[in-house]
């Protein structure tokens, strides 16, 4: 537990340090910002614009719905995007650089290094997520009003597991690999066969990979929780298996 | 005596590339221990296995009466490791590093404050502000080997401390090495014969995969023998009265009156003398040629 | 005209924060490249423009993969 809280502290202030905390920082929070004025500019630019014949495209008023559309998507797309960036050299850039080795020769257990990066990682990520979600949500009742969720943690919850699923994604393919191309394409990997998987709609229930944007269905009422607990069981499963599988491959590698 | 260190019968191979072939030996405390091998030996490969860094295929490890399990840490507490090209996080500042350090080794803060100030102060980065990532090469081998003793373990490991660095900076970290061998025992490897020389008192020699050559400096030099006897004569004469004797492939002149018998053992020596004797010739002087490190490393490499 | 000024009303409280955002972004990238000499993977005028002309995403890239963390002494 010791060496938990010791490799901790160091893995938040690199975070602090290089930068990584106030990129993902920035970049959640113009996510947040972003979306709102996405939902409500586009009906503007787009019935703006002729769609040729003379046929000029009327589009209803933006609802905080709108705006939601655009949070799922702007986060699950660019903010997904720079968290991977941010993280993928989490445990690549260690193992190929070699700075483990005197922390391993300290004492410091070697599964206590996955978790305490993938940790630090979780609360990095949460922060930036919450900071975005709660930009985001505060200027959609400033422009349409209080609203309430039916299952509020569910459906906004649900991207961020998905972030979960991607670090874990990410500290596996690092340590199988030990470069960022292999964090990388890990996660490329499954995202690729995530969304090829969705062509067949029987599988789309189980997919993590749905969450990232699907659970829409829950703010409009057109789909119920049920419909989405098994791709959440999932993703918590794929995130421990990947976790363990870390530690496994870790413990028996040759540095 | 008392082992810090021992390794029996050690193999690892890679893929096809056996690089170790049944090591074994034995580090006595409060030794300065060389170990030498030319590059790709598997000198390295021997010390990352003592730290359970690597696997090895066979064969044991015992540090401290303790053994060594691959990939557990619990051995390392005795150990301290200098890695050859040693990598640290560039955002943190030297006395920053040596915290985590201490943290990671389980110190308490007063024992980090104290230690890192002393280390600090011995390795000479005591005044240096600024952070790891502007640290030249030996600023960074500096405060590897302030690292490593941070928690004062029992045996330092250093691979190839002085390799990488300029005459000043070599003669710095065997200084160190110097100033802590009363209270630590060191192990080091190296390919530059002199540092051997200069500060061990026992070596080990690898050559492909195996052991060729081990002990204290002093027996090495004593079983190896001297390696020949250097003669010089009155008179050109007895030179070559002496020199009818002694078949022509030891021999080498060195001026009319001066000769370097080449001896491979005592008995050897033995008969020269007999020769001599026989002859009665009385040269000038009769020197023996003790062996150089580098002489017991060419031959026992050959 | 009118439109445009209430647009403008509307899309303030958002369009303010969002500069701000950007703004301060590229003003530390600015700060960290002067007081770095040394940068990675391309000299230090490209990722000056970089900064500069590509907006958010220009700083955070240097930020990423440009910056060293070796100070100026």
């Amino acid at each position: 537990m010791r060496g938990f809280m010791v490799f901790c502290r160091k893995e938040l202030t690199e975070s602090y340090r290089s930068y990584r905390l106030v990129i993902l920082l920035v970049v959640m929070a113009l996510m947040g910002i972003m979306s709102p004025f996405t939902a409500m500019i586009l009906p503007d630019i787009l019935s703006g614009s002729d769609l040729g014949g003379g046929l000029i495209l009327e589009l209803p008023e933006p609802t905080s719905f709108d705006s939601w559309t655009q949070f799922f998507s702007n986060v699950s797309q660019m903010g997904m995007l720079a968290m991977i960036l941010v993280f993928a050299g989490l445990m690549a850039s260690e193992l190929s650089k070699g700075t483990l080795i005197p922390v391993l020769t300290k004492g410091i257990p070697r599964g206590t290094v996955i978790l305490a990066k993938f940790t630090v990682a979780t609360i990095l990520w949460s922060l930036g997520y919450a900071v975005s979600w709660i930009i985001c949500w505060g200027y959609t009742i400033y422009y349409w009003g209080a609203q309430d969720f039916t299952h509020p943690w569910i459906t906004f919850c649900a991207p961020w597991l998905v972030g979960e699923l991607f670090l874990a994604l990410m500290i596996l393919g690092g340590t199988l690999v030990s470069n960022w191309g292999g964090s990388l394409g890990v996660v490329a990997v499954v995202v690729i066969t995530g969304n090829l998987v969705n062509l067949l709609p029987e599988v789309r229930p189980y997919n993590p990979i749905t969450l990232a944007a699907g659970t829409l269905g829950l703010l409009d009422g057109s789909h119920s929780v049920e419909d989405f607990t098994p791709a959440i069981a999932i993703c918590v499963g794929a995130i421990v298996l990947c976790l363990i599988l870390s530690i496994v491959v870790f413990k028996r590698k040759q540095l | 005596m008392n082992e810090v260190l021992s390794i029996q019968n050690l193999h690892k191979s890679f893929g096809a590339a056996k690089v170790l072939q049944g090591i074994s030996l034995g580090v006595p405390a409060g030794s300065v221990y060389g170990f030498l091998g030319e590059n790709g030996a598997g000198k390295t490969t021997t010390m990352k296995i003592i730290l359970g860094l690597l696997q090895g295929d066979r064969g044991q490890i015992h540090v401290c009466g303790e053994k060594v399990r691959f990939g557990h840490t619990t051995t390392n507490r005795f150990l301290g490791y200098l890695p050859d090209v040693p990598q640290f996080y560039p955002y943190m500042r030297g006395r920053e590093y040596l915290k985590f350090s201490g943290e990671a080794a389980g110190l308490s803060h007063s024992q980090i404050h104290q230690r890192s100030g002393e280390l600090l102060e011995l390795v000479g980065l005591g005044t240096v502000k600024k952070k790891i990532g502007a640290y030249s090469r030996g600023m960074k081998q500096r405060l590897g080997m302030a690292q490593a003793l941070i928690h004062q373990p029992a045996v330092l490991i250093c691979d190839e401390p002085t390799s990488a660095l300029d005459p000043t900076g070599r003669q710095e970290i065997l200084d160190i090495l110097r100033a802590i061998r009363a209270t630590t025992t060191v192990i080091f490897s190296t390919h530059i014969l002199g540092d051997v020389e200069r500060i061990c008192d026992r070596a080990a020699v690898l050559h492909q995969g195996r052991i060729v050559l081990e002990g204290s400096l002093g027996d090495l030099k004593a079983r190896q023998g001297s390696q020949g006897l250097r003669l010089e004569f009155a008179s050109r004469e007895d030179l070559t009265r002496f020199c009818e004797r002694v078949l022509d492939e030891f021999i080498e002149l060195i001026s009319q009156t001066s000769v370097i018998v080449r001896t491979t053992d005592i008995r050897q020596e033995h008969q020269v003398i007999g020769m001599l004797a026989d002859a009665t010739i009385v040269p000038l002087s009769l020197e023996a040629i003790s062996p150089t490190i580098e002489s017991l490393f060419l031959e026992a490499v050959r | 005209m009118l439109d445009s000024w209430e647009a403008a009303r509307t899309y303030l409280p958002i369009l303010i924060p969002a500069a701000i955002i950007q703004l301060g972004l590229m003003v530390a990238s600015l700060i960290h490249l002067a007081t770095h000499p040394r940068v990675k993977l391309m000299p230090r005028w490209v990722w000056l423009i970089i900064i500069i002309v590509i907006n958010t995403i220009g700083p955070i890239l240097y930020f990423i993969v440009g910056r060293t963390d070796e100070e100026d002494q």
